[in-house]
């Protein structure tokens, strides 16, 4: 897209105004500098055809991070109303509930660096990681139902961390739409052997270190102080959200036109709300939500139960403590200011976090008055970065924030770019070290093919719609 | 990616993408499923020792060729089964009857690249052209 189509309206907003049959205007959240790079793909293309969807309100929006997806693009924030609006599976994703998990430790940076290598080998050996690895956990087709109807509270009761979690993930760790009946035999299927897994791409669990803290007050009352170990686990509902999303885009693929919906692109297939369609995919989509938020649950437990075993030291020694866990991709109905009034929404995030600000009833009484904490995580070798969310952002973006750094280079060039290298031993002169169950996936998640993930963040800050708390650094990565 | 000559690859920002050419409708069937499984694995120490068959139906030619693809994705995921060979036996705009050769995963042998959560309706293309035929796939790994 040329830029001389987008209209400035601040150092940190671009618009797209409407046109054709946009029914709003497309905005996306970057500085002059991101927005050239940003204009590179088609991913404002994409913004502007989420903008023709029906019942679509206020902007469709795009993070700093965004790039070229499927359908929507990779962080986008559409809201549709809930009485005349319509649910897309594309915009939310295949990884449903794809999202992470920021846990906290008492030990120091300082401790844990000598065995460093030791506790990253049996993370490895402990958390299945790459295509096709299937987890521990043998689950019969019942028991998967009440996975997908219990979320985290499903792992919580089997042993899987414990019951004060609950309170520190986004909807508690379940939401209350899941409808097993609207979920497929493929997906079952699908999903029966990989809960408690990590899969591959772009998921990780890493270990890391609190670098940095811009906000002494909001770093208080979350419990990070500099130095502080902190793992991240980034990963979703594994196979079975990708089978529930397929399925229903190709339901709907079929029934759109009954409902005299065009759209640009058939990723966009959608469905009303209120249709037997969009219902049933609300109701699978909320069993996808409830796995994933399952499948972090498990995967931290052992994740707590191998720095245990590590460090020869008792849980509590230890502290690992679940500071926040969030989603970023997820539809979900919220209610917003619209117009000047509260009006009900379906909020769709693809690769976009939820960031209210203080005060939101949906977060912890601990966080109300500095805002919900979001993490974002980086590249395998830079950092991360714990924002809260703030009133602008329920103002202006349906509270909702970036998601992460945000591709820069296509897979193709990262193979290429990493060419000759050994991307794991660069990594380790740095000291981070990472376990990948595959080469091909460290090249192609080298540092160099995300964008620097605090430009990202600074967009944000600069546009209102997040604080910063605190900086972390990665000492070691599992990867798929 | 590969040397294949009806096989170009598409600098998705996110993703992975192809482009496919062949003489057949038939033939750009067998060779989409081929480039998919590129993508996964090297195919070239896959042995054709099991058939498996597939008869799928959908609401057009687009829609069958993803169809077709993601069954074949399904079946390499929940059997943990890798293809290496495709025949199309029967094909018309909304109807397929073909075949999948392969064998089961051995880790001693195979290695997996990568995972393919789905094949996308974004930006999917199929054409019969003056030279033949040709569709352009994206996957969302």
């Amino acid at each position: 897209m040329e830029k001389s189509k987008l209209r400035k309206i601040s150092d940190a907003i671009w618009e797209i105004p409407k046109s054709g049959n946009m029914r709003v205007p497309a905005r996306i959240y970057a500085t002059e500098k991101l927005l050239d790079a940003i204009l590179q793909d088609n991913g404002p293309q994409q913004a502007v055809n989420v903008a023709h969807l029906p019942g679509i309100v206020g902007y469709s929006l795009a993070m700093p991070d965004m790039h070229w997806g499927y359908g929507f693009p990779i962080g986008g924030v559409a809201a549709f109303d809930a009485q005349d609006g319509i649910i897309s599976p594309g915009g939310v994703g295949y990884d449903i509930n794809c999202g992470v998990r920021l846990m906290a430790g008492k030990l120091s940076r300082g401790q844990v660096q000598p065995k460093l290598s030791q506790l990253v080998d049996a993370l490895f050996r402990a958390v299945p990681t790459g295509v096709g690895k299937g987890g521990d956990i043998k689950i019969s087709r019942e028991g998967l139902r009440k996975v997908t109807e219990n979320g985290a509270r499903w792992a919580v009761e089997r042993g899987y961390g414990s019951e004060s979690d609950l309170e520190y993930i986004e909807e508690n760790g379940c939401i209350g739409i899941a409808d097993s009946q609207a979920v497929s035999a493929q997906a079952w299927e699908r999903g029966k052997k990989q809960l408690g897994t990590l899969g591959s791409g772009n998921h990780f669990l890493e270990i890391g270190y609190v670098a940095e803290i811009f906000d002494e007050e909001a770093a208080r009352i979350m419990g990070l102080q500099k130095d502080q170990i902190t793992v991240i686990i980034h990963c979703g509902s594994r196979g079975f959200g990708y089978q529930v999303c397929d399925d229903y885009l190709e339901i709907m693929d079929r029934t759109i036109a009954k409902y005299r919906i065009a759209v640009p692109d058939r990723q966009l297939a959608c469905a009303p709300l209120k249709s037997a369609e969009g219902r049933a995919y609300l109701g699978a989509m909320g069993c996808a939500i409830n796995y994933a938020f399952a499948n972090r649950q498990i995967i931290a437990a052992q994740t707590s139960k191998v720095f245990k075993k590590v460090f020869g030291m008792s849980a509590t020694d230890i502290g690992l403590r679940l500071i926040y866990e969030i989603a970023h991709n997820i539809a979900k109905f919220e209610n917003h200011k619209v117009a000047g009034k509260m009006t009900k929404v379906c909020v769709h995030r693809k690769g976009a976090t939820r960031a209210f600000g203080p005060g939101a009833q949906e977060i912890p009484e601990q966080f109300k008055h500095i805002g919900q904490p979001v993490l974002i995580p980086g590249d395998m070798g830079r950092y991360s970065y714990v924002l809260v969310g703030t009133e602008q952002a329920m103002a202006e973006t349906f509270g909702s924030t970036c998601h992460g750094a945000g591709r820069a280079l296509s897979r193709t060039k990262a193979k290429k770019a990493a060419h000759g290298r050994n991307i794991q031993n660069e990594l380790l002169q740095s000291g981070i070290h990472v376990r990948s169950a595959g080469r091909r996936t460290l090249d192609e998640e080298i540092p160099e093919a995300y964008k620097d993930v605090s430009q990202v963040v600074e967009v944000c800050v600069a546009a209102g719609i997040s604080k910063k708390v605190a900086k972390l650094r990665p000492l070691g990565c599992i990867k798929g | 990616m590969t040397n294949f000559t009806w096989l170009e690859e598409i600098d998705h920002t996110g993703d992975c993408g192809v482009c496919i050419t062949a003489e057949s409708e038939a033939q750009l069937f067998a060779r989409a499923a081929l480039a998919m499984m590129h993508i996964i694995t090297d195919i070239t120490c896959v042995s054709a020792q099991e058939k498996t068959l597939f008869s799928l139906e959908a609401a057009d030619r687009a829609a069958l060729l993803r169809k077709w693809l993601n069954q074949l994705n399904y079946y390499h995921i929940t059997e943990e089964f890798l293809f290496c060979d495709f025949k199309i036996r029967e094909i018309a705009e909304t109807r397929l009857i073909g075949a999948a050769l392969g064998e089961k995963i051995d880790t001693g042998k195979h290695q997996i690249f990568t995972e393919i959560k789905a094949v996308t309706y974004h930006e999917l293309e199929i054409e019969q052209t003056s030279m033949g035929w040709s569709a352009q796939i994206i996957f969302d790994l």
